[in-house]
């Protein structure tokens, strides 16, 4: 990757956008370059709005967004030459051929890869002369990544690209997904609401609901600061409220404490009180994924 | 970059609606060797050509832009490093070529038909009021489709765009307007002046229209 390039792939600044039945309220969102990022969101949430304001798509109503170190959307056309965008709505031109296409984006980029995109093709099992109406829609997403990626461009947006797709065909779309970063530093910035689909393949995740950033950080940190607790306590001990603590679930003699900062420090507390640490369990990303949601949400005013 | 990128969407569009663009052609050819075999010969051929050349307009208009907003994949050119102003611009341009390379060619045989010997030349003028009308009715539409967005506002449109065809086409056959063209020489009368001017005015209003909406739209997705 070229030495000239920002810090930051993109990075959104205090961005609000409205329309009739959705706000997004001032989103704070960066990626530093060489990373992938995993936007992850309920349906709704805000996900698309926000690829589509980095993508110069719609305009922004409040705030600042840079992509590559280009202004958007006033210098989106010089952002874009070096970002591909593949979202799970965009469909490809229904009467031509993927190898019409690939014509097409090659005479548009410069630094099209045809050796590249030719072994894209064989990887991803299409034939070039196949008209796009032909195509089913895994073969349709690959198609586009193809054409995304033999642009080799410095950002990868990628906006649900999983997104209907039957289990056999994500697997083997992520996996190739997977190859292709591996070998190459390149920006990734994927939306999903498969959170097993952004623990796979991201380095930082940024949690996103009804338009307002939920938290946002990189993949280790989320994984090490949340655990579940389960605590006996026995009869006529009070549990320590702990600052940290984001849900208390109450059984009969047992409570479950889910933490958003857990320290070593956090059992010995829950200890000195009388209660005794059961269990300290690990959560999968889609686990702190609702808590924080929920978190969110009970923040929210009414 | 960004100008080869908006040449290359609207050469892509060309290349999309080449089979409307030829089929336009090959109709209207047919339909006027129609014209030339007897009264029952013009009566059909001239029905076909104007109904190949209003409708040709209709589903370039529809192909160009409702198909691809349906269809999504006007999200893929807007992936392209082009502004969208600039795509919405490609649209309009290919558009008016879409439409306007067949209606040159059709307009030219169709008007040099009438410079053969035995012909009446003053048809010419009736010739070109008939094709610049089906012009300014076609900017109309591709200016209405690029302002709305729903598929009932863009159906009520073509309905409304064949209404005035039809009664254009009828106006024009009245015996006042059509006589003075029915002779060796061409006549510009009131009617045949004021319907040109007519014509090209709401074709550079729709333009304006067309830009000025696309000037000041902010989301086009």
């Amino acid at each position: 990757m070229s030495t000239d390039l920002p810090a930051n792939a993109f990075c959104l600044q205090g961005v609000s956008k409205t329309f009739s039945y959705f706000r997004l309220e001032g989103l704070n969102l960066s990626l530093p370059q060489g990373q992938i990022m995993g936007l992850v969101g309920p349906n709704g949430a805000g996900k698309s709005t926000t690829i589509r304001l980095l993508m110069g798509l719609v305009a922004a109503d409040a705030g600042a967004i840079e992509a590559l170190g280009f202004r958007i959307p006033d210098q989106v056309e010089q952002a874009k030459r070096a970002i591909a965008f593949v979202s799970d709505d965009m469909r490809l031109f229904s009467n031509a051929t993927l190898d019409w296409h690939m014509r097409f984006v090659a005479s548009i980029y410069p630094q099209w890869d045809e050796l590249y995109a030719r072994q894209l093709l064989k990887r991803f099992n299409l034939r070039a002369e196949q008209t796009v109406t032909k195509l089913s829609r895994g073969e349709h997403v690959k198609a586009l990544l193809l054409l995304a990626l033999a642009r080799r461009p410095a950002l990868l947006v990628l906006d649900e690209p999983t997104s209907g797709l039957d289990p056999v065909a994500r697997h083997e779309l992520l996996a190739e997904l997977m190859e292709i970063v591996r070998d190459e530093r390149r920006s990734i910035l994927f939306s999903s609401h498969n959170t097993q689909d952004v623990e796979r393949i991201c380095d930082q995740i940024a949690f996103i609901d009804r338009g307002r950033l939920v938290d946002s950080r990189d993949k280790e940190s989320f994984l090490e600061r949340w655990r579940r607790i389960s605590v006996d306590v026995p009869t006529g001990v009070v549990l320590p409220r702990l600052a940290d603590v984001v849900d208390v679930s109450l059984g009969e003699r047992v409570a479950v404490l889910t933490t958003d900062n857990y320290l070593p420090q956090t059992q010995a507390l829950l200890e000195q009180s009388g209660g005794r640490v059961r269990d300290v369990q690990r959560m999968s990303l889609e686990e702190i994924f609702v808590a924080c949601v929920m978190r969110s949400r009970e923040r929210e005013p009414s | 970059m960004s100008s080869s990128v908006f040449w290359a969407l609207v050469r892509k569009d060309l290349y999309l609606q080449r089979g409307i663009m030829i089929v336009t052609v090959l109709t209207c050819l047919l339909a006027v060797v129609l014209t030339s075999l007897g009264k029952v010969g013009l009566a059909v051929g001239g029905v076909l050509f104007l109904t190949a050349d209003i409708a040709s307009g209709i589903f370039i208009a529809m192909y160009s832009l409702m198909a691809e907003r349906k269809g999504l994949s006007h999200l893929f050119a807007l992936s392209l490093p082009i502004s969208g102003f600039r795509y919405d611009l490609s649209k309009l341009v290919s558009g008016y070529l879409a439409y306007g390379i067949p209606w040159l060619v059709l307009t030219s045989i169709a008007a040099s038909l009438f410079l053969l010997p035995g012909q009446d030349r003053g048809m010419i003028v009736y010739v070109l009021l008939l094709q610049m009308f089906a012009l300014a009715l076609f900017s109309v539409m591709l200016a209405v489709l690029f302002a709305v967005k729903s598929e009932l506002m863009s159906a009520a449109v073509i309905v409304v765009v064949n209404i005035c065809f039809s009664l254009f086409v009828v106006d024009l056959n009245l015996p006042q307007n059509a006589q003075p063209m029915h002779g060796p020489t061409l006549v510009w009368t009131r009617f045949a002046v004021t319907g040109l001017c007519v014509d090209a005015a709401v074709m550079a209003l729709t333009l304006i229209f067309a830009l000025a909406l696309l000037s000041r739209r902010r989301d086009h997705f």
